[in-house]
């Protein structure tokens, strides 16, 4: 059996170790740094249905610890994603969850029932938090909508569904529940925290898109508090994600309740990561004398 | 929107890119605030080719976070083997003011190569321009162009060496001028500039292009790498001779292998430029050719 295995609902991976939507391009730019085929699996960046040009430059800034980005979600489509791209990450022998954004329930309904027409997608995952996006509405922030948009892809396609939150609320738990209620196979804890750089000199914000998401080291204590709080209540995998960058980060994560991970800014500055914490990931498990993941998962005492 | 922004092509995409652990072998300072560094790095030594980049972080630290793009200066050997690579840079903030203290032996984690670097010079006459620490990618062109040396697995074959090889080179000030000793080479036309006149010309390096542009033997190619200004007016001028040019552009970047999406410049996607679109300097370049660019 593998010991790595992790079922979230209707969602099967080969392991936990996933690599986050926008940190990874479209995949074929890091194959230089990674064997896809070990990975649990591969989230493309962001599609949205119409081609999105993103936000001016400077889009990323260095901050202590951590990256700030205002990308805008800058994508072709979902049209010249399928036909660039869809076929290409279908071949490479991993789970390809598909990420999208939309700026009304029609929008994610009718982009779940194009994408479901392709075999051999793993999943959807639901970007309804994406604080870079102007025009759109908020789903991620009300537990009404989330419920909603969660409901209708689900009813618009036979593929798994996660989740996306944002942490830019009062209460995750909230959303997470409307979201479980709704029918989410899974939710992924946390998209980026929203912030901002300034050059005062200037008098100017340092990004093109004036506001950016926190993401990096920097937020990993925030997006860890948050992945326990919805883990002790609510009954939902939960996919871990926020400042992961070495084998004891994502063990934080899986005891503190977190069924998957994944990785996304280390990717930026550490090429091959990914593929080195399943490697590491396989070890710990038979350190800690466990035959399977799940016995780790959620381990965490208070 | 046309043409897409992830077009499965990607020129600056290296497929036999690696990720390496590398040392510091030397550090020399070239000019005031301006340095040299030589790493051991076998696998991007062998491969790497001029105005390709390599991405440089500091392992153990998350701060600062990132790696950080530096061009190809040269390749160094030992025992007949490419061995590693120097490059120069110049002291602006985080990383580079920590690289200044860096020792031989001290770790470093490499990227690379990456980018899509120089076209192979196929003309009599090329000339670079190059504004202060945009210099660093001209002594491999020059070399390469004068036939001196091959860069590349399997190396890059030059048709035939350039029979007239000019650079352009400005600076703040002479005490910014950085590696004029590694440009006295046989066959290379050596043009300085300096803003406060201290050497060379008093003025813009752009100067010496136009005049070299203006000359009975006018360059046929022109390679430039500076700051914006500067290969705003040299896109501009090229283009008034119609002489063909590429400008590698110093956009910031996170990631320097095309995952982040956050390294964009404008490229026109028809003639007039009334349609462009965001591209991904480091797959898509970091070279371009000039009258592609909306700067
Ligand atoms: C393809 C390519 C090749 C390059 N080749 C070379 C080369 O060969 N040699 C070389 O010297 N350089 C080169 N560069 C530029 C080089 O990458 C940068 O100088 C380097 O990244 C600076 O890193 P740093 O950590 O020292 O500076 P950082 O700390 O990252 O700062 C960089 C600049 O941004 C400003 N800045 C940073 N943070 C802020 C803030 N919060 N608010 C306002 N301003 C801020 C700083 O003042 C500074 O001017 C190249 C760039 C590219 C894209
Ligand atoms: C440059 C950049 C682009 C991102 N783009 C997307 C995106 O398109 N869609 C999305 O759902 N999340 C996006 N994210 C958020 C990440 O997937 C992840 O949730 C977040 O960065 C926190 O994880 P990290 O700290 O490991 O990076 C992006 C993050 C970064 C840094
Ligand atoms: S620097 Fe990340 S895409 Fe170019």
């Amino acid at each position: 059996m593998n010991r790595l295995a992790v079922q979230l609902n209707r969602l099967q991976l080969a392991n936990p170790i996933l690599v986050a939507s926008g940190t990874f391009g479209y995949a074929r730019e890091a194959q230089a740094y990674i064997d896809f085929a070990t990975l649990g699996g591969i989230i493309p960046k962001t599609i949205t249905p119409q081609p999105r040009i993103g936000n001016p430059p400077p889009r990323t800034i260095e901050t202590s610890s951590g990256l700030l980005n205002s990308i805008g979600l800058d994508n072709d489509g979902l049209e010249q994603f399928i036909e660039k791209h869809l076929d290409y990450l279908l071949s490479l022998n991993t789970s390809i969850i598909a990420n999208i954004a939309g700026r009304n329930v029609d929008d994610f309904k009718q982009m779940a029932a194009r994408l479901n027409e392709f075999d051999g997608l793993a999943a959807l995952e639901l970007n309804i938090s994406c604080p870079n996006v102007s025009g759109g509405v908020d789903f991620g922030t009300n537990p009404k909508l989330a419920a909603e948009v969660v409901g209708s892809v689900r009813d618009a396609c036979s593929l798994p569904v996660i989740a996306k939150l944002t942490p830019n609320v009062t209460s995750v738990v909230e959303i997470a529940a409307a979201a479980a209620e709704a029918g989410a196979d899974a939710v992924s804890l946390v998209n980026t925290f929203q912030g901002m750089a300034v050059d005062w000199r200037r008098r100017k914000p340092i990004l093109g898109g004036v506001l950016g998401g926190l993401s990096g080291p920097a937020i990993k204590p925030l997006a860890l508090r948050i992945v326990w709080q919805v883990a002790q209540a609510v009954d939902i995998p939960i996919i871990g994600v926020g400042g992961i960058a070495c084998i004891d980060d994502v063990m934080q994560f899986i005891v503190a309740g977190a069924t998957a991970v994944q990785i996304g800014t280390a990717n930026f500055y550490n090429p091959g990561i990914a593929n080195q914490l399943v490697g590491e990931l396989s070890e710990i498990v038979e350190e800690q004398g466990c035959t399977h993941i799940s016995e780790l998962t959620g381990s965490l005492q208070t | 929107m046309g043409e897409p922004v992830c077009s499965p092509t990607l020129p600056g995409a290296v497929a036999s890119a690696v990720q390496h652990q590398a040392h510091v072998v030397a550090q020399t300072q070239m000019a005031r605030d301006t340095y040299c560094l030589r790493l051991h790095c076998p696998p991007i030594a062998e491969q790497i080719h001029p105005g390709q980049f390599f991405m440089v972080r500091l392992p153990g630290t998350d701060n600062p976070l990132l790696g950080r793009p530096f061009a190809l200066y040269d390749v160094y050997e030992e025992d007949g083997q490419k061995a590693g690579i120097d490059f120069g840079y110049v002291t602006v903030g985080k990383l580079t003011s920590a690289m200044a203290e860096w020792k031989p032996g001290q770790a470093v984690e490499l990227w690379g190569p990456l980018g899509n670097g120089f076209p192979l010079p196929d003309v009599e006459h090329l000339a670079l321009v190059a504004g202060g620490i945009g210099q660093t990618p001209f002594l491999a062109v020059a070399r390469e162009a004068l036939g001196q040396k091959q860069y590349g697995n399997p190396p890059r074959q030059l048709p035939k060496p350039a029979k007239q090889l000019t650079m352009c080179y400005g600076a703040r000030s002479a005490e910014y001028l950085a590696g004029l000793d590694d440009f006295q080479m046989d066959g290379l036309d050596l043009k300085i500039s300096t803003d406060d006149g201290s050497q060379g010309h008093h003025g813009f390096v752009t100067e010496l292009l136009a005049e070299s542009l203006e000359s009975n033997s006018a360059p046929e190619a022109v390679y430039c790498c500076g700051p914006e200004p500067m290969m705003k007016a040299a896109q501009q001028l090229c283009a008034e001779k119609r002489v063909p040019c590429w400008l590698s552009l110093e956009t910031p970047m996170a990631c320097g292998f095309g995952i982040c999406f956050s390294c964009v410049t404008r490229v026109k996607l028809d003639e007039s430029g009334d349609n462009w679109d965001y591209r991904r300097t480091c797959v898509e370049g970091p070279v371009f050719p000039a009258d592609q660019l909306l700067l």
